[in-house]
């Protein structure tokens, strides 16, 4: 497929009546190539139709260049021929004499004959047979709609540009158009480019999906493809599996970028009192079991009682928001599965180091795998015999779904394939899918298996779609879940906030602990604001015995660990051995300085002082070496020498990871 | 109801009464508050002038007064010179209007088109557009008649100038106005200056450049009058007017005002019939 469009660092300023400037678009690059269909999404106002308009040659850029085939584009022209979402036909002319009009100033030296058989021809390829001499003002909006496509494709244009094409019109009418022009776009192998707001129509029709942030100078936030091969049929498009992931990353998108339009607006400075820096806190987390710290330190006062009074919850469904969040800057602190502080800052978010530092270890365990009922019945009860099923059936192709390539789950599951030789990136795919998507994907059979925290592996053993079969208690008994996670220039501009924030949250794991508490625990778990979930799936410790009788596979059930001897001091041992999988894996290069990051970013003095205010003697200072299923012991020794010794890896990069700037990436 | 049942019981043999009533019962609710209005307002007037409030004649003097009513029955006499029946008056009083209409419609249009297709050129004409809307058109006369000399040119000058304004104003509106979508069309189309004229500009601008046409026919009516008024000695339904007055013929002044307003709603009807046929409203 040849190059078509190409938009090159092209800028369009506005200038307003009052002699300031709107920038509406900034620094926009794209490549189009022949017989791509391509989707420009993003809230009104973001400059897609602006782009959609450069293209067309409507208005030109105010600095860069757009070219069609290598020329650059100064004028419209029917090359470009344009579908508007007012369809624009002339009110005057009939059907076949507004096709007629274009074909005829195109094709103006063809016979008569010829156009005439041209326009016939594209009011058949719409089904308008029968409205060819109706007035346009006789016909409704799906109608007028398949006219103006009509006119746009008789003249062959190399690139058709549809402007919020079915914007104006029913869904049913929607659905029947969008079915119509995937069909003559792939029966014609048209070049289009569509403006859109619908979620759906975008991954329904498009090879590429365009997401544009939000303006003044909107910029490509991410560009994603659609892997659903052609022809696609509405139906079947939508048991794809990658039709959710695709859907909920385009809303996930847009729904970030109304909340930033939100937080550019609201702008808060922080609150200091009881000398603290700032009492006003946006702790994010993640709707889970292991999140019981933080919404017990809400809920219970434990925030209020340290005085942090103004403390805001915000609940994401995936950690991407998590990251976000941090990146960004609005979240204060977050809850965080226990490889995302070292994720950060060994540059795991766009390649970009951001120091993020841990006090807290809130949870351990509560996390387990979860296969498709259906290998249990073809009798896959061990981690042996699903190796055996994956050698055996290379050609189908497996996935699982894991919620971050940092969190314990995605490290989890790795080491427990590895361990027995199943390469997690070449014998089966790993998707990263919300927590809260995993049992509905399995029901679809869109992924066969999963690792993740709780309510979700229960879940899916109680609806009988899957069975857990191997839990974190096997793997690696009492591994770190959940951390606290700040930035680290926001730990250093509030070190006393850092230090009550700790607090409050130790003094609600010493509460989630007490088996007393249990019930009431479960019950605010189970609110709307927090899981959403019935109570019955929400366990803390022991599970009763209904769950247990899943006899032979479902083993002892994962039980969470909220407080106890050394389980919430952040250990270095641990997050060492969090930095060796993630190299392991090519998430991020194994960092030569790693002595100096795990002093930065594990800081056993901010909860050490937490604990000690609370009147919690350390007990212990390290947990000693780390005891996995596979009967490796990991210590802190040599952690480059062990990367070396595993059989099943990736590419391991060793660099000098420098906070300051960016990785200076070394090949060892 | 019986007698209605009758009526129809009559009615039924024969077709024309039968296409009548027709025609009344689907019409006579549109037809019968006119006709009402019409009818209470020369009653009143009748009063008014019996009353012996105002010298004013009632509307029965255009049949009692004897030189209004041969007026009233023999519009086609000519005796030559001034003296012609009332249609007579009017044709010549039409014919002045045609021309200084046709030439408005002309220049109107034509310079309407210009001027809206070009900002600059609009800029440039607005003020003076304005000023020259607001002169009466009986300032216009003595200029004509000191410009051109002679009456009948001059009358037409007066119906030109009256009339061109609506039509340029509107025209220039009208081309102004084209949606954006359908310049868009153009453009990707890179339609050629005569096909972009013919069929994007023209027939977009059309229902306003009809609007300007009804407005100025109206006036081009109103303007008339009043030229033939103040310029004596032509033959037309104006002077018509200022001759019978001059010799106190009230009554025929009234049948003459009847002439005028009738045949300015003939005119307004004709252009609308035009419109119709021409540009027939379409969304």
């Amino acid at each position: 497929m040849s190059l078509l469009v190409a938009v090159d660092q092209v800028n369009k300023i506005f200038s307003l009546s009052d002699g300031g400037e709107y920038i509406a678009l900034k620094g926009i690059d794209l490549k189009i190539k022949t017989g791509e269909f391509v989707s420009f999404i993003g809230h009104s106002g973001c400059g897609k139709s602006t782009l959609l308009n450069m293209i067309a040659g409507l208005s030109l850029p105010s600095s860069g260049v757009l070219t069609l085939e290598g020329k650059k584009i100064t004028e419209p022209g029917p090359d470009r021929m344009v579908v508007f979402q007012n369809y624009s036909l002339l009110p005057w002319r009939s059907v076949r004499e507004n096709i007629a009009l274009a074909v005829n100033s195109v094709y103006g030296d063809m016979p008569k004959g010829d156009r005439r058989a041209i326009v016939e021809e594209h009011i058949n390829l719409v089904g308008l047979q029968h409205a060819a001499d109706k007035w346009p003002d006789q016909l409704s909006g799906g109608m007028k709609q398949r006219v103006a496509i009509a006119r746009a494709l008789a003249i062959r244009p190399k690139l058709l540009l549809l402007d919020e094409p079915f914007g104006a019109l029913d869904a049913l009418t929607r659905g029947n158009l969008q079915t119509q022009l995937m069909r003559i776009c792939d029966e014609n192998n048209v070049t289009a480019v569509m403006v859109t707001h619908d979620v759906d129509e975008a991954v329904l029709l498009s090879d590429r999906i365009v997401m544009l942030t939000n303006g003044p100078g909107a910029e490509i936030g991410n560009i994603l493809e659609v892997d659903i091969p052609r022809p696609r049929q509405r139906m079947e498009v939508v048991e794809h599996p990658s039709y959710y992931s695709l859907r909920s990353e385009i809303i996930y998108f847009l729904n970030q970028q109304k909340r930033i339009k939100k937080l550019r607006a609201r702008k808060t400075t922080a609150v200091a009192r009881h000398g603290l820096e700032k009492v006003n806190l946006d702790i994010g987390f993640v709707p889970l079991t292991a999140c019981a710290p933080v919404a017990i330190a809400k809920e219970k006062g434990f925030f209020a009682k340290h005085g942090l009074e103004e403390v805001n919850l915000t609940r994401e469904t995936s950690w991407r928001g998590i990251v976000d969040g941090i990146a960004g800057g609005y979240l204060d602190a977050a809850q965080m599965p226990s490889g995302m502080p070292l994720w950060f800052s060994l540059g795991g978010h766009k390649n970009t180091p951001l120091p993020v530092v841990s006090a807290l270890t809130m949870t351990r365990n509560g996390n387990a795998i979860t296969l498709s009922r259906r290998f249990y019945e073809q009798g896959v009860h061990s981690l042996n015999a699903f190796r055996d099923m994956l050698h055996r059936t290379p050609e189908t192709q497996h996935r699982m779904g894991m919620v971050h390539p940092s969190s314990m789950h995605n490290l989890l599951l790795r080491y427990w394939l590895a361990a027995g030789g199943i390469d997690p990136d070449r014998d089966l795919a790993l998707q990263t899918i919300p927590p809260a998507q995993m049992v509905v994907d399995l029901k679809n059979n869109a992924i066969d298996g999963f690792c993740v925290g709780e309510p979700w592996n229960l879940r899916a053993a109680m609806d009988e779609v899957g069975f857990t079969i191997a839990t974190d208690r096997e793997i690696y008994d009492g591994h770190p879940g959940k951390v606290l996670g700040v930035r680290e220039d926001w730990a250093a501009a509030y070190p006393n906030t850092h230090i009550a924030l700790t607090k409050a949250l130790l003094d609600a794991c010493r509460y989630c602990a007490d088996p007393e508490n249990e019930l009431e625990i479960r019950q605010i778990l189970s609110q709307r604001a927090y899981l959403g979930t019935p109570i019955d799936y929400i366990h803390l410790g022991d599970p009763n015995t209904k769950v247990c009788e899943l006899q032979k596979p479902m083993r002892e059930y994962a039980h969470h660990l909220f407080f106890g001897d050394g389980a919430n001091r952040p250990s270095r041992t641990e997050h060492l051995w969090h930095m060796t999988q993630l190299a392991r894996w090519g998430d991020v290069p194994f960092p030569r300085n790693w002595l100096e990051i795990l002093e930065r970013i594990v800081r056993v003095d901010v909860y050490s002082t937490a604990a000690r205010e609370l009147g919690l003697l350390d007990a212990k200072f390290t947990r000693g070496s780390i005891h996995l299923f596979d009967g490796t012991d990991f210590d802190a020794q040599d952690p480059i020498g062990y990367l070396n010794s595993l059989a099943i890896k990736r590419d391991i990069t060793i660099a000098e990871v420098v906070f300051d700037g960016r990785v200076a990436a070394l090949a060892a | 109801m019986v007698t209605h049942s009758q009526v129809r019981k009559q009615a039924r043999p024969n077709p024309v009464l039968a296409s009548v009533q027709q025609f009344w019962q689907k019409r006579g609710p549109d037809l019968v508050p006119p006709i009402i209005g019409i009818a209470v307002f020369l009653t009143i007037w009748q009063l008014v002038s019996s009353s012996g409030l105002t010298r004013l004649p009632g509307p029965l003097s255009l049949w009692t007064d004897t030189r209004t009513r041969e007026l009233l029955l023999y519009p086609f006499y000519d005796l030559g010179g001034l003296n012609k029946g009332l249609f007579w008056q009017t044709w010549a009083s039409l014919g002045r209007v045609a021309q200084g209409y046709t030439a408005a419609a002309v220049v109107g249009i034509s310079v309407g088109v210009l001027v809206g297709t070009s900002p600059w050129l609009n800029k440039a004409t607005y003020p003076i557009f304005q000023f020259l809307r607001m002169v009466a058109p009986l300032a216009w006369v003595p200029i004509a008649l000191v410009a051109l000399q002679q009456n009948q040119p001059a009358a037409i000058f007066v119906i030109f100038i009256t009339a061109v304004w609506p039509i340029l104003i509107n025209t220039i509106e009208g081309v102004r106005q084209i949606p954006e979508d359908y310049d868009n069309v153009a453009k990707v189309l890179q339609l050629s200056r005569k096909d972009y004229y013919l069929n994007i500009l023209f027939p977009s601008a059309l229902p306003y450049i009809f609007t300007g046409l009804r407005i100025a026919i109206g006036l081009a009516w109103l303007a008339i009058i009043a030229a033939e008024i103040v310029m004596s000695g032509i033959v037309g339904i104006g002077f018509f007017i200022w001759d019978a007055y001059q010799q106190n013929y009230i009554s025929e002044i009234i049948l003459a005002v009847f002439y005028i307003g009738f045949v300015g709603l003939l005119l307004d009807r004709a252009i609308a019939f035009l419109q119709m046929k021409i540009a027939p409203a379409r969304k």
